[in-house]
């Protein structure tokens, strides 16, 4: 034997993926579940977004009506000064008119001290706009003069000195420039204490809404989670796991009860399948076990009693791979049954058992086993999987040939690889070399039944390892991947 | 040594319990048939018992199952599941469980009769604690790991010492090629190759060419007998 030979360590080739499983499941343990957060996020924040958006549209159009309502209250007020004037127009003409401005401007400087803030503007020029009476000096700008009488139609709406003003600019008979103005300050004002309340009401909702939408994400996502450890549990092989505690009386209730009924169903059917496998077992080998004693009756045929055994065993073999296919299969997947194993340590008593029979038969044994590798497994079940591909190996190699086990560390798994120099897989089968019952046509003459391969797989599926057959190399290789044992 | 063992077999098939019977006679044994699970219990609570040999799926329960309540119930009595149940796993089960040894059905009267002698040796030898076996020239000594004959070493590897010693320990009587593997590797599992027989006839060999005599002979079918000592001839002579 000996040690390390060169191309040793070849990585894992790309290849068909012989996956015990023929479903591309992840082959270690399980992917990681997303994390709830995001769902329970989405959830609160949909709920604040809804809920502050309806509100925001309710708000919208209270802050329309009452920006409609103040305008027309303004409107109405430059009514009332406008039928004021008029009423003394028709009295005295310009002279009237002329007093009552400036008494008002009077007034309202003696009050307020500046004119302008007064809430109104008048203002009345004669035809060379020299100024009769007014609260300003000047015609302010941005309001044109149109019309002559004292409605309020086509009031417009100016800005002067920082404040818009709602009002009217009015040629009276004679060319007397007349205008009459209300201040829409006190409306501004309003409007913009009320957008300013709008503002912080909807930040208020948004925090509500999500305070709120949390709450509830909270308790459906906690009940979802809940649904979703169970299946984790059934998934790692617990498949008696249950929800403890009562249901509620709600779909999530018809939920959990419509899973324990399916996890029940699941979990008879398994059931079912082992029993039927022992019962198999039974009903097969007792009478097997009385044609044995029985030709151990007979004398004088030893050969033919030798022969009769050999078949019997080789029966009793083919039978046994068989159930043990369709019991690793049954279990695969599941943790349970399965403890730290040396696999360094069984590899090198596999391969020192059958390194006697390979080397009788020409082949040069090579192996590349670093100490203390451990996965999560059974031992029999690894060592059968190593015996089989050692004997596939010794079985199919001409004396010349040569033989090499190899043990791996990769980042996320350990890999196991078999290497020999013979014929290696007939193309012809090689996508289904792993099913039961496959054999090339070139093997008819040596024994076996072409369970193997198909034990491989069934113990490779039963510890979510996967098996991996890169293409173009010469001989077999095959490369078994092992999740690695959580540390 | 053997002649007044008793053996107790529970098991629900008549043929095969008649068929272990007529074995244990052959062995020199007395056998007591049960046939349910609760027969086979209380009457190994007697205590009179060195083997019990259990079968599984009986009438009341496994035989496996019991073996727990067999101990508590102060029995010595070396366990021997003889079950339909005969895959890998089954056996592992068994062993794991106190079984002593693990048959599975079918399973053939020389399988039956070597497993019975190495658990019989088993119950009424003393605790063999000297670091020497000795077979006349041929010496193994366990605690250096050495076979000599005469005074020549003879060069085994571990693996063979192992053997060897395994064979040693039931000198003159058959081993089957499932004790070899079980005892010896470890395994649980038929191979379904001659491949303990490359290991026996290698240490055979080396046995061979320094004693100038046969050593390890097979036992036609099942197995093999070490019988180095040249008079100590067929394999029932020691038995």
């Amino acid at each position: 034997m000996k040690l390390p030979s060169s191309g040793a360590s070849s990585g894992p080739s790309s290849g068909p993926s012989a996956d015990g499983t023929g479903s591309p499941r992840p082959a270690a343990g399980f992917a990681k579940r997303p994390r709830l957060a995001p769902a329970t996020f989405r959830l609160a924040a949909t709920v604040a977004l809804a809920v502050t958006f309806l509100s925001l549209i309710g708000m919208g159009l209270q802050y329309k009506l009452v920006e409609a309502r103040l305008m027309q209250a303004q409107t109405s007020l430059l009514a009332a000064d406008l039928d004021g004037f008029a009423a003394l127009y028709d009295q005295r003409r310009i002279i009237a008119l002329r007093q009552a401005i400036e008494y008002r401007a009077a007034a309202t400087t003696t009050t307020n001290g500046a004119a302008t803030s007064a809430g109104e503007m008048l203002l009345l020029q004669d035809r060379n706009g020299v100024i009769l009476a007014g609260t300003r000096p000047d015609w302010p700008q941005g309001l044109p003069l149109l019309g002559d009488g004292f409605s309020t139609e086509a009031a417009q709406i100016f800005s002067d000195s920082g404040e818009r003003w709602l009002g009217v600019g009015r040629t009276l008979p004679g060319g007397f420039p007349l205008m009459v103005a209300r201040s829409l300050a006190p409306v501004d004002a309003t409007l913009a204490a009320l957008r300013q309340a709008i503002w912080l009401l909807t930040l208020g909702m948004l925090a509500a809404g999500a305070a709120v939408g949390w709450v509830a994400a909270r308790s459906v996502m906690g009940r979802i989670t809940r649904i979703n450890a169970l299946a984790d549990k059934v998934a790692a092989g617990a498949l008696d796991a249950r929800l403890p505690g009562p249901r509620a009386e709600d779909e999530f209730g018809l939920l959990e009860t419509h899973v324990h009924a399916m996890l029940d169903r699941i979990e008879g059917l398994n059931r079912a399948t082992h029993r039927l496998s022992d019962s198999i077992a039974h009903e097969l080998r007792t009478p097997l076990n009385r044609m044995t004693q029985k030709l151990g009756q007979l004398r004088g045929q030893d050969a033919l009693i030798d022969d009769l055994r050999a078949e019997m065993r080789s029966a009793i073999r083919v039978f046994d791979a068989l159930l043990d296919i369709s019991r690793a299969e049954a279990d695969q997947g599941s943790g349970g049954g399965l403890v730290a194993v040396d696999i360094s340590a069984l590899s090198l008593e596999l391969l020192d058992l059958y390194t006697a029979l390979a080397e009788d038969k020409g082949l040069s044994v090579s192996f590349d086993v670093p100490a203390g590798q451990h996965v999560l497994g059974d031992r029999t079940l690894i060592g059968q999987m190593l015996a089989n591909l050692l004997d596939n190996s010794i079985k199919y190699c001409a004396p010349g040939d040569s033989l090499h086990l190899s043990l791996t560390e990769a980042v996320d798994h350990i890999s196991l690889t078999v290497r020999d120099t013979g014929p290696g897989l007939p193309p012809e089968i090689r996508g289904e070399a792993f099913e039961r019952f496959v054999r090339a046509e070139r093997d008819r003459c040596l024994p076996g039944h072409g369970l193997g391969l198909a034990l491989v797989r069934a113990i490779a599926a039963r510890h979510g390892a996967k098996l991996l057959l890169p293409e173009g190399e010469k001989g077999f290789v095959l490369h078994v991947h092992w999740p690695k044992l959580a540390v | 040594m053997t002649d007044k063992a008793q053996i107790l077999i529970v098991e629900d098939d008549p043929q095969t319990a008649e068929a272990v019977a007529e074995i244990v006679r052959e062995l020199g044994c007395t056998p007591e048939i049960r046939i349910t699970l609760e027969e086979g219990v209380t009457e190994a609570a007697t205590g009179r018992y060195d083997v019990i040999v259990f079968d599984r799926m009986l009438p009341g329960g496994d035989g496996v199952e019991a073996i727990a309540r067999i101990r508590a119930g102060g029995s010595t009595a070396l366990v021997l599941v003889l079950s339909a149940l005969g895959r890998a796993a089954n056996r592992v089960e068994g062993l794991e469980k106190g079984a002593d040894d693990y048959l599975a059905k079918p399973f053939e009267p020389e399988e039956l009769r070597a497993r019975l002698r190495a658990l019989l040796r088993r119950a009424t030898m003393q605790v063999l604690d000297n670091d020497l076996l000795a077979f006349g020239d041929l010496e193994i000594r366990l605690k250096a790991r050495t076979v000599h004959v005469g005074r020549r070493h003879v060069a085994v590897s571990p693996r063979e010492f192992e053997l060897i010693t395994f064979f040693a320990r039931n000198a003159g009587q058959v081993v089957t090629r499932m004790q070899l593997l079980e005892n010896v590797w470890n395994l649980h599992f038929d191979p379904g190759t001659n491949v303990v027989d490359v290991h026996v006839g290698r240490l055979r060999r080396k046995l061979e060419e320094e004693a100038g005599r046969p050593v390890i002979q097979t036992a036609r079918g099942e197995g093999y007998v070490f019988a180095p000592l040249p008079n100590a001839g067929g394999i029932e002579a020691r038995a």
